[in-house]
């Protein structure tokens, strides 16, 4: 068979737009579970789809592939190295796990037949902008994870909060994406094509005031998707309004396809050497990190306190691409797998706290670990995760980017103290963690709480498996850490990418 | 033939695309925001159009074309899911008005 696109991407597009005729077919058998079982079963075909892609790019490095049929100056190309398949595959895992969660978490909501649809076209979208070789390619899938995360968003219609959240996410977003287009005419117009690697051989050794001005906006729009402060506004409002395991990919990976975004436009495009963004960068990613962790010290509602989290870690991330070596970049990939694992394990427990309460007010929610003890423990394992204590797998990714800003720091002094503010607010985070690590386990439950059942098995199993991968990827580094160097090497070959199109 | 020059077509676009972003900061009307996003797709639109022209003497490049082709119905997605959310905020609150959404701090 002939592949459209890439088999991953083509085999979720295809159960998405089956997606709802299997629903009707499960409602005329009186079997509504189909479709979610439906769903499960395309991200695992996708999973297999991705690990025969893997199994090439790692024979070849890189594949390309005309997706349009006309080989017309590399437009409509796909082009995959290993931080593609990177990315695709945390993609693919976090997609998979909220799927198997939302069986049960989403029971109690009507529309299933549009949520998996939803869901199914997200990750697609996102694998594309992945796999992306041009802009024409990267602007389709973008938009395409954008429309459906705002729909996603405001998937509860019938609450306030939703519609709100949504509203805001849409209109603070898509005014992102049009940045976005924005920069890319100005880039087609300096070079006539829009092609990654002959934008790279154009634009990257020369910075002339459009470059520069192009090289602004992309920073903008992908920053609002990525939530680099100060575009972070929507992020907080609309990832707690979501249903929780949306909640989980939204703060897992669909912000890191803003990160991927600018790992990829930045290293190829606008080469370090010559643009000098580095430091620049540092600066955001150091506000970033402090403004999030901050504000999440102050929140009362779980899901808007693991929210700001979210924005610190993005701050780490984009520090470890700032500093633009092969060891800081490795620790900014490393850290996006680890920061996705351990984000999304913590949301879907706090969905599962949600399930059995319907609340997500702290004070509400005090003790509930002493009623549900799988979900508490895999919280604790979460929490501590993330707040870089070791062995668990955070601490590993952390560690790797503060060595490189110290190594950075041979160039110039200032990275020093830009990787010893990193430290600090890396302590500083573990106090909100260990707080709401307090509250969670160690309270007199409420009487809200003592109500409360354990999960439900298919979303203790997402949980769980989460929470194995959190010990494992803290205890035994080594495949994972080496996976995510080989990305980080993939991003900084220039030649390799360039060659496979230019020749 | 005189064609006018391409300068006028990229200060037009960026104007365009800053009273955009200016209709976003000011405006309180829901669907006066859409339509601000609506400029602002706009604006990079006729970047696109007026580069795919001047860019190729004897004829227009269909690249540009083509993208600007896509990004429209993109932009029409975009605006039908906006337009949605601004009714069911209307069945909500009986009006369109941000300021009334304030639950969320905007």
């Amino acid at each position: 068979m002939k592949m459209i696109l890439s088999l991953p991407i083509d085999l979720l597009i295809l159960f998405a737009i089956l997606a709802p005729i299997v629903y009707l077919l499960g409602v005329k058998m009186r079997t509504r579970k189909i479709v979610d079982i439906w769903a499960v079963v395309g991200f695992l075909v996708s999973a297999i789809a991705l690990y025969l892609l893997y199994n090439e790019v790692a024979a070849e490095g890189i594949i390309t592939h005309y997706w349009a049929g006309q080989q017309l100056r590399g437009i409509a190309i796909l082009q995959i190295d290993m931080l593609s398949i990177f990315m695709a595959a945390i993609f693919l895992l976090i997609g998979l796990l909220t799927a198997i969660y939302s069986t049960k978490y989403m029971e109690r909501d009507t529309g299933h037949a549009e949520y998996y649809t939803l869901l199914l076209l997200m990750v697609a979208g996102m694998i594309g902008v992945a796999f992306a070789g041009d802009f024409f390619t990267f602007f389709l899938f973008w938009e395409i994870m954008c429309i459906t995360s705002y729909v996603l968003v405001a998937f509860r219609k019938e609450k306030w909060e939703s519609i709100e959240a949504g509203f805001k996410y849409l209109i603070i977003s898509s005014a992102g994406s049009a940045t976005v287009l924005f920069a890319m005419s100005i880039l087609y117009g300096m070079a006539g094509t829009l092609n990654f690697a002959y934008l790279s051989s154009t634009i990257s050794n020369t910075p002339t005031p459009w470059s520069i001005l192009a090289l602004a906006m992309i920073v903008l729009g992908l920053g609002v998707k990525a939530a680099i402060v100060p575009f972070h506004t929507w992020l907080p409002d609309a990832h707690p309004a979501a249903p929780s395991s949306i909640s989980a990919m939204l703060s897992g990976v669909v912000i890191k396809t803003g990160v991927y975004g600018l790992i990829r436009i930045m290293i190829l495009i606008f080469a370090p050497a010559e643009y000098q963004w580095q430091l620049l960068l540092a600066i955001f990613a150091i506000i970033t990190m402090t403004v999030g962790n901050v504000m999440a010290l102050l929140q009362n509602d779980i899901k808007r306190l693991l929210a700001f989290s979210s924005i610190g870690h993005i701050g780490y991330i984009i520090f470890g691409l700032s500093i633009a070596s092969v060891y800081g970049l490795t620790g900014g990939i490393f850290h996006i797998m680890n920061h996705a694992i351990g984000k999304a394990l913590l949301f879907l427990c706090a969905g599962a706290f949600l399930f059995a309460v319907e609340s997500r007010n702290l004070d509400d929610l005090a003790g509930i670990g002493k009623k549900m003890k799988i979900t508490g423990l895999t919280f604790i394992i979460g929490s501590l995760a993330l707040a870089g204590i070791p062995p668990l797998n955070a601490f590993q990714s952390e560690f790797m980017i503060i060595l490189a800003g110290i190594q950075q720091g041979v160039t110039s002094g200032i990275w020093y103290g830009l990787s010893a503010i990193m430290v600090l607010n890396i302590l500083f985070s573990v106090g909100y963690y260990l707080r709401i690590i307090q509250i969670i386990m160690l309270r007199e439950p409420t009487d809200l709480a003592k109500k409360a059942k354990e999960a439900p098995a298919p979303m203790l199993f997402s949980m769980i498996i989460l929470a194995i991968l959190c010990i494992v990827i803290g205890i035994y580094p080594g495949p994972f850490a080496d996976f995510a160097n080989q990305a980080a090497e993939a991003a900084l070959n220039l030649d390799n990418y360039v060659r496979a199109i230019v020749g | 033939m005189n064609l006018i020059p391409l300068s006028y077509y990229i200060v037009t676009a960026l104007i365009l695309y800053i009273l955009g972003m200016y209709c976003l900061a000011v405006k309180r009307n829901m669907i006066k925001l859409i339509i601000g996003i609506e400029i602002l797709t706009s604006a990079a639109n006729l970047n696109f159009i007026a580069l795919a022209t001047y860019g190729n003497p004897g004829g227009a490049d269909p690249l540009g074309h083509t993208f600007v082709i896509m990004s429209i119905v993109v932009g029409a997605c975009v605006v039908a899911v906006a337009l949605t959310i601004a009714v069911h905020a209307y069945r909500h609150y009986k009006t369109l008005d941000v300021r009334e959404l304030k639950r969320l701090r905007w």
